[in-house]
């Protein structure tokens, strides 16, 4: 009888016995997993430093066996170039959502791009704020309803959506940046590639490493999983494209 | 002992390198200094003023004079402005090239020398500055020729050394003018 | 004069803001994030080109609230790192320096005062006593504030926030005003003269060989706070204890005391001189660390003296210190300017002759 192989396991750099608090269905457990297999496929868990922020991952520490410092809500860029520049020789990354990176911290993201400062952000897209309860944030779409925009985001009122990936990509320090999806198995992989490329591209130095998650909420959206998954492909896929906006390594 | 100085003129004069070579030297003598513009942000253009307090015996000096040993003016905005603030038996020296020679109050010396026409002469109106304190280094005996010069040598920034000699030119131009002829 | 401030052994002279900067690097200083504000931008300006040729860190940050979270950033690394700006500016740093006391990280901001509320001005004040002894962030946490009086100071002061930052991991200003930092005085750099504070057991260095560490502030249950909170009270406790810090001159048989920090505190100097010569019996306290404040002497010294006057160039904040310290016991009155240069010496003296019936 041939011997069994584990082909399937949780990573050494989530903490052991750790539980996610993501709501049931929500995007976020893939999202952290995937940037844990990176982490032990890369071998650098034990030399790297996350800047957790502020809002659904807050308590991403709590599942993550990595070194972390909470940076206030919109600073985390700002914490991971403090660290950087303190510590050049650690591997320094940022896991936020669309409301810390885009509206509140947008300043800190941005001129961190503009720097190229050499660290690797990870930005969860899911329309909305989902900690606060589901109100409008800086990706929320045109006509979508949310606790504060019940009638749906009309340009009058909110204004216009960001489009972060395309954003980072118009900055001259960026090296990458890449919009991925966590909503099918194949898009799950290009989505992990893309996770790994940014740690690459940080190991490699060529500056500052970006990757944009459309993920789900399906507790804010009231939605089944399959059916807040469906709205990534049929709603938000339209506006904020998948693939990737810029690569400086592309031609080498 | 203290002694404090006034040095005021229009922004771009150099009043405050005036001052800061001034300092140094009180410095150099051993002497307890302190040195401050009368605002921290003065562009060129508009009037500017520091104060320098000299102590040989206190180690800190207070601040916000009402009254000064010896006021240098560059411009005559400066000397009308400074002229009350000098002390009973002060001193106030002016730059005759630019301001009028009055004389409305009895109770202290004045110095009127044609600063700006000396430095003119010299070939080179920016030395008007250091020229001037020459003439207060002189007027006050307080430091000497040499301590000032070797002031000056320490104030200058490498990427102005080469106007050394011309200073140092124009510092014993202001030190040697007869200015006796003109005491109130 | 880059050139003679290496040198420990001389005298140079030079602006209170040159001196801040220049112990800063004596004191090892590895990071500078900054952005530029009158009256203390000639920190910043020295830092860029001194770091850069020390190979150190330096970053021009887009906001004060960028730059005061990249020192937070730096310092859980257990890097020396700092910041400086004035007033409105390091309003905008309020919620960080909650956040690093609450994390209790080693940040150094230099703070130097000038007028406000709002954008106010840029002459000398010492308006922000209450931002930097009360603070603007939430919560109950403290900063340790340094306050230098002259340029000397500035410097031996700068090194003694690094020091008291790491030993207590706990932030802290250096609380200087415009005037201070404009001014020239002659100041010798000596050798930075703490030990190096061991930060092994705390600092983020990656998770080698032990377990991942966690530096935050959230703390989701209630009883964790209350616990934690009372630790980091015990730790203030100790600070007050160790560290409070005054100068005192003439007190013993004074009837009056000028109390004085900063600045002012040269006239208040001058003025007790002036008085003494007169016949009247006047002291000076100048407070050098403003927390903690030197309550415990105050209060000591208010079973002597008949009366306290605050030497202020605010519209009377340190005076509340004083009052809680004195409890009562003695007369405590405000001399102040509102903003820019201290009360003359003249003007103390008079006051001082008025209380003591001279005049």
């Amino acid at each position: 009888m041939a011997e069994l192989t584990q082909v399937f396991k949780v990573p050494e750099s989530i903490k052991k016995g750790s539980k996610f608090s993501f709501c049931p269905g929500c995007d976020h457990g893939v999202a952290v997993r995937l940037v844990a297999e990176v982490l032990d496929e890369l071998g650098i868990r034990d030399n790297s430093i996350l800047v957790a922020s502020i809002g659904c991952s807050v308590t991403l520490y709590d599942f993550l066996e990595v070194d972390s410092l909470e940076a206030p809500h919109g600073r985390a860029l700002a914490e991971a170039t403090g660290i950087k520049r303190a510590r050049p020789d650690k591997v320094v990354f940022t896991y936020q959502g669309d409301g810390d990176f885009a509206s509140i911290g947008m300043a800190e993201s941005l001129h961190c791009a503009l720097r190229g400062e050499n660290v690797t952000a990870i930005c969860i897209n899911n329309t909305t704020y989902g900690m606060t309860g589901g109100q409008l944030g800086p990706t929320t779409l045109l006509g979508q309803v949310t606790t504060t925009s019940p009638t749906g985001r009309n340009i009058d009122y909110y204004g216009y959506p960001v489009k972060i990936a395309e954003h980072i990509a118009l900055c001259d320090g960026t090296a990458y940046s890449a919009r991925v999806s966590l909503d099918s198995v194949p898009n799950i992989k290009k989505a992990k590639a893309a996770i790994k490329k940014a740690f690459e591209n940080q190991l490699n130095g060529v500056g500052f490493s970006f990757v944009e998650i459309l993920s789900t909420c399906p507790t804010n959206w009231k939605k089944t999983p399959q059916q807040a998954h469906a709205r990534v492909r049929e709603e938000m896929m339209p506006v904020y494209k998948l693939g990737v906006y810029k690569d400086i390594t592309e031609n080498n | 002992m203290e002694n404090n100085f006034i040095i005021a003129g229009f922004g771009g004069q150099g009043v405050l390198l005036a001052g800061e070579v001034l300092a140094n030297s009180f410095m150099l003598d051993g002497n307890n200094v302190t040195w401050y513009p009368s605002y921290g942000a003065e562009m060129r253009g508009g009037t500017v003023n520091c104060e320098i307090v000299m102590n040989d015996t206190e180690d800190v000096s207070s601040v916000n004079k009402s009254e000064t040993d010896y006021i240098l003016t560059l411009n005559q905005a400066s000397f009308v402005r400074f002229l009350p603030k000098v002390k009973k038996g002060g001193c106030i020296i002016a730059n005759s090239t630019l301001v009028e020679e009055k004389r409305p109050r009895d109770d202290i010396k004045y110095i009127f020398v044609p600063m700006t026409e000396l430095a003119n002469e010299l070939g080179n109106t920016k030395m008007t500055n250091i020229l001037s304190l020459g003439v207060l280094v002189k007027a006050c005996g307080l430091t000497s020729l040499e301590t000032v010069t070797q002031a000056l040598d320490k104030v200058l920034p490498p990427h102005r050394k080469n106007l050394l000699p011309m200073n140092i030119k124009a510092l014993n131009i202001g030190y040697a003018y007869d200015f006796s002829l003109v005491r109130a | 004069m880059t050139e003679c401030m290496e040198k420990t052994s001389e005298k140079v002279l030079t602006k209170g803001n040159y001196a801040i900067a220049n112990a800063a690097v004596k004191a090892g200083c590895e990071c500078y994030f900054g952005y530029p504000i009158t009256p203390q931008s000639e920190i910043g300006e020295f830092m860029s080109g001194k770091m850069q040729e020390l190979k150190r860190a330096y970053v021009s940050a887009e906001s004060e609230l960028a730059a005061i979270n990249m020192v937070l950033g730096a310092c859980s690394t257990g890097a020396k790192a700092m910041t400086s700006s004035s007033s409105c500016a390091v309003a905008l740093m309020q919620e960080a320096l909650s956040y690093a006391a609450a994390d209790e990280l080693p940040v150094v901001l230099v703070s130097v005062m000038r007028g406000g509320p709002g954008l106010g001005n840029i002459y000398p004040s010492q308006g922000d006593y209450n931002q930097s002894t009360i603070g603007g962030g939430d919560g109950d946490y403290k900063l340790i504030v340094l306050a230098p009086s002259t340029v000397q100071e500035c410097a031996d002061l700068t090194y003694k926030a690094f020091y008291l930052a790491h030993k207590y991991k706990n932030p802290t200003i250096l609380l200087a005003d415009g005037l201070l930092g404009q001014m020239m005085e002659p100041v010798e750099f000596k050798k930075y003269p703490y030990p190096e504070v061991d930060n092994s057991d705390w600092a983020l260095t990656g998770a080698k060989g032990r377990r991942a560490r966690v530096i935050r502030s959230y703390a989701p249950k209630a009883e964790n706070q209350c616990e934690f909170l009372k630790r980091l009270h015990a730790k203030y406790d100790l600070i007050a204890q160790n560290e409070t810090d005054w100068e005192e001159i003439n007190t013993e048989d004074a009837d009056i005391i000028l109390v004085s920090f900063g600045s002012p505190a040269r006239n208040a100097k001058s003025a007790m001189r002036k008085a003494r010569e007169m016949g009247i019996k006047v002291g000076v306290l100048r407070p050098i660390t403003l927390f903690p404040f030197p309550s415990k002497r105050i209060s000591e010294l208010a079973n002597t003296a008949k009366k306290f006057i605050s030497v202020e160039v605010n519209m009377g904040q340190m005076i509340r210190d004083v009052k809680l310290a004195v409890n009562g016991r003695a007369q405590v009155e405000l001399l102040n300017r509102p903003v820019g240069t201290p009360p003359s010496v003249e003007e103390i003296v008079e006051k001082l002759k008025k209380e003591s019936g001279i005049v």
